[in-house]
């Protein structure tokens, strides 16, 4: 399956490194466009600007969660049907449920490796494209 | 230290048979008297907790460990555990820094070389081989924080260690029982907030229990959900 490598990509996290080391492994992969947001809050208004094919987020920042950011994106009429991918250190089943249950479109755990990003990239992508066909 | 509760059965039996004849003013009267009672116990027991910490505090010598921790070893351990952030953030910049570097030397050199390998490409490529050598190394050395921090991180565990054996002794000498202290009690909802909020890696051999240990178990997690 293809991927739109040229696609517009959101990356939230208040950790900078976070940020740069998901930017690099997104960069091996093939990507190119890329904006950064160090917590939902910021996030948030870049998302409803319309801007962006998939987002990346973290769970735990000072403002606004990650899992609220998802909530805020799913509830929107424009903007719900944005892939989304939650990278975290928050690992608890619930929470993992929790997410599932907001509509997260992959799961990631930190520490992570870049074949995980990549497997799930493409699984996701793959159901998108799954639900444009039909 | 155990308090007698003055509150007897006569009382709550009243209660309860006012109930079952559901006689709610009767109830709500007798419940607003057992509550006084409480209150009143509950305030009577504060002020003995209060006049006995203010006697060990009293008690207590100006050399005694527990003060000396709070005056000197605290902000100490702020300091340490400030430093420890810092080395591990200027490591992790120095790093990627230098990662970043190598893997744009490797893209310039894999461009030469895909138009073959010629005098003029060995020539080119050499000096992006050196470069990159000497990233890797700048990344090796920048490992140097983990020595560094771990040997402030050991000396904040036997600081805390030490003020730990320290609270238990000024509880214990303050005449309560340290394994009748009861345990931290986290209910549903605070438990949800918390974890909506997000709790972080889960370091404790108690919040490692409902976790999951593996990208494998998320997978087969929202694999069941059909995610």
């Amino acid at each position: 399956m293809q991927i739109n490598r040229d696609m517009n990509i959101l990356v939230v996290d208040d950790f900078s490194t976070m940020r740069r080391i998901v930017k690099n492994l997104l960069k091996e992969l093939g990507f190119s466009k890329f904006d950064e947001a160090d917590d939902g809050s910021t996030a948030w208004p870049m998302v409803q600007s319309g801007k962006y094919d998939f987002i990346v987020s973290d769970w735990n920042m000072p403002q606004m969660t990650g899992i609220d950011l998802l909530r805020h994106v799913r509830a929107d009429e424009n903007l719900k049907d944005t892939p989304f991918l939650l990278i975290t250190a928050e690992a608890k089943r619930s929470q993992i449920l929790e997410a599932a249950q907001a509509g997260v479109d992959g799961y990631i755990v930190k520490p992570f490796t870049a074949a995980t990003l990549n497997e799930k990239i493409q699984k996701i992508f793959a159901r998108v494209a799954e639900r444009q066909s039909s | 230290m155990t308090f007698a509760t003055q509150i007897d059965k006569q009382q709550v039996q009243a209660l309860l048979e006012a109930l079952e004849q559901d006689d709610r003013s009767q109830a709500s009267h007798l419940l607003d008297e057992l509550t006084k009672i409480r209150e009143g116990e509950l305030h009577q027991q504060l002020r003995v907790l209060t006049q006995n910490l203010h006697q060990t505090l009293d008690d207590l010598d100006l050399d005694t460990p527990i003060l000396l921790h709070a005056k000197h070893d605290l902000p100490d351990i702020t300091e340490r555990l400030r430093y420890v952030i810092d080395e591990t953030q200027t490591a992790s910049e120095k790093t990627l820094g230098s990662a970043e570097n190598a893997l744009s030397f490797l893209e310039q050199l894999e461009s030469i070389l895909s138009e073959g390998m010629t005098e003029e490409s060995r020539k080119d490529g050499k000096p992006l081989i050196e470069q990159c050598s000497s990233e890797l190394t700048n990344i090796m050395l920048a490992q140097s924080y983990q020595d560094l921090t771990g040997q402030v991180l050991n000396r904040v565990i036997l600081i805390v260690t030490a003020l730990e054996e320290s609270l238990r002794e000024l509880i214990q000498r303050s005449k309560h029982e340290f394994h009748a202290i009861p345990d931290k009690h986290v209910d549903e909802m605070q438990r949800k907030q918390q974890e909506a909020h997000g709790v972080g890696p889960n370091v404790t051999a108690k919040s490692k229990q409902d976790a999951v240990e593996s990208q494998d178990d998320v997978d087969d997690l929202l694999d069941d959900l059909g995610i």
